[in-house]
């Protein structure tokens, strides 16, 4: 049987690290709260701002013109067609500052790396295959906001391009821009053919999903893949099939309803509002990141109370079972000793 | 009087500013001064700092300064995604003239010594400004002065 007074020091520990971990759950569940409410606002900005780009993009390169460069996934002029297929792709991986909140970042970078190795492996489709062979493989390279995204480097050798800082409160749009201009000049020079971008998706406080997205070439074909687009979003509870049923009247009405006027020019337009697109992307998966960050943070330190409380309980156990034992054992003596002293 | 309608809204990436029924609308686009009425054809344009000028369908004016952003007109419908905005019952007219008064220091500075970022300090500029005139646009609207 233990000492008493060491399961006593141990019951206090614990006790002082249950505190702790409450309060570390209250400040996450603080935090995630305020998270969860930028998400919710920059959703109507996002939303609106996809819509206006799904219009301008069937208006743009219609008229014989080639489309704008960020928006040309597969046309015969476009950058990716001129180089032969995907062949250096970047991932901007956005993970947590801090630990202690669970699996969070392990869980993200577990998905971009199985995102990764299926990409590389040989396609199922012959022809792709083929296509895929010729080109030479995919290297990857990484952008990196938030500290724990560098374990994609110290343990898993992935080349590190640029590594940004990410402040732990996110509220104005500008802290993301010089993320978005730098994969967007990369871009443009040829450096990536695709950008994806890696951040774990807001469900609901209790599920957060790891997710890689593409973000340039911007694909209007595949809406589904963005952020927070009207219809699109799993919190709403929506099927797939309603969606895109959606999407393609969407599609359609946009087709024959709208003529636009652009002012100056589309051109000019496009130039302005698809680089403002990126950013605000970028800015969701940032703020959709942050929240998941802050209720896996709340559920772990939420375990690690009650793990903690279950803990106590055993050693209360065990210390009133040896504080009984001493009094029974001292008992016992006195006894022996009285009954020694009657004899 | 009137029967036709805008299904008006602006927002910016932090908030919903505002989403009302309005009869026409006034704002700073690159290329001028528009105002868009009821059958508009469709139109999207990109937007310069400045002040929005709204009549809305119960008769009232709202004035908003932006900093820049972009239009999108459809059938009956105007959406306006701004950089930033501010109504400006919300602004407080002291408060913009300081800041105001800062950028210009700023720009002054940034004049004299070296040219890091001055697009972003005219652009500060700018956007104050347009705070200032929205302000008093609004007050000058409102009999305030």
């Amino acid at each position: 049987m233990a000492n008493t007074r060491d399961i006593k020091k141990r019951i206090k520990s614990i006790g002082n690290t249950k505190k702790i971990t409450r309060a570390m759950e209250m400040v996450s569940a603080a935090k995630m709260r305020k998270a969860i409410e930028a998400v919710l606002r920059t959703r109507s900005y996002a939303n609106l701002s996809w819509a206006t780009v799904l219009n301008l993009a069937r208006a743009n390169g219609q008229d014989g013109r080639p489309p704008h460069p960020l928006l040309d996934a597969v046309s015969a002029g476009s950058a990716q067609a001129k180089r032969g297929g995907v062949k250096k792709v970047a991932v901007v991986l956005i993970t947590s500052n801090r630990g202690l909140c669970g699996g969070f970042n392990s869980v993200i970078i577990k998905k971009v790396l199985e995102s990764i190795r299926k990409h590389s492996e040989p396609h199922p489709n012959p022809l792709l295959r083929k296509e895929r062979e010729q080109a030479g493989g995919v290297s990857h390279e990484f952008i990196l906001l938030g500290k724990k995204g560098q374990a994609v480097y110290k343990n898993f050798n992935f080349p590190v391009t640029a590594d940004f800082p990410k402040l732990d409160y996110i509220n104005e749009v500008g802290e993301v821009i010089p993320v978005a201009r730098m994969i967007i000049k990369d871009y443009l020079s040829g450096q990536y053919d695709k950008v994806m971008v890696a951040y774990t998706d807001f469900i609901n406080a209790a599920k957060q999903l790891p997710r890689v997205k593409q973000l340039l070439p911007i694909d209007i074909t595949t809406a589904d893949e963005y952020l927070g687009v009207v219809g699109q979003d799993p919190r709403l509870g929506l099927n797939k099939e309603l969606i895109e049923e959606k999407e393609k009247k969407h599609l359609q009405s946009g087709q024959f309803k709208y003529e636009y006027i652009f002012e100056p020019s589309p051109e000019e337009v496009l130039n302005e509002m698809l680089p403002r697109l990126i950013e605000i992307q970028l800015f969701q998966a940032l703020l959709e990141s942050n929240a998941s960050e802050q209720s896996a943070r709340r559920l772990a330190m939420h375990q690690a109370t009650e793990a903690a409380t279950d803990m106590a309980g055993e050693l209360t156990l065990s210390y009133n079972k040896a504080r009984q034992a001493g009094v029974t054992s001292e008992i016992a003596e006195i006894s022996a000793g009285a009954n020694a002293l009657a004899e | 009087m009137f029967d036709k309608f805008i299904q008006f809204e602006i927002v910016t990436p932090k908030r919903v500013v505002l989403k009302d029924e309005i009869l026409q609308i006034t704002l700073p686009t690159r290329a001028g001064e528009i105002t868009v009425l009821p059958n508009h054809i469709p139109l999207v344009s990109s937007l310069v700092p400045g002040v929005v000028h709204v009549k809305k369908k119960n008769g009232e004016d709202e004035v908003i300064s932006i900093s820049g952003g972009f239009l999108e007109v459809l059938k009956d419908k105007v959406v306006i995604l701004a950089d930033t905005a501010e109504r400006a019952e919300e602004i407080d007219l002291a408060r913009a003239e300081e800041g105001r008064r800062r950028a210009e220091e700023l720009k002054q500075q940034a004049r004299a010594g070296e040219r890091v970022n001055f697009a972003e300090i005219n652009a500060a500029l700018e956007r104050e400004l347009a705070r200032t005139k929205a302000v008093k646009r609004w007050r000058k609207l409102k009999n305030l002065e």
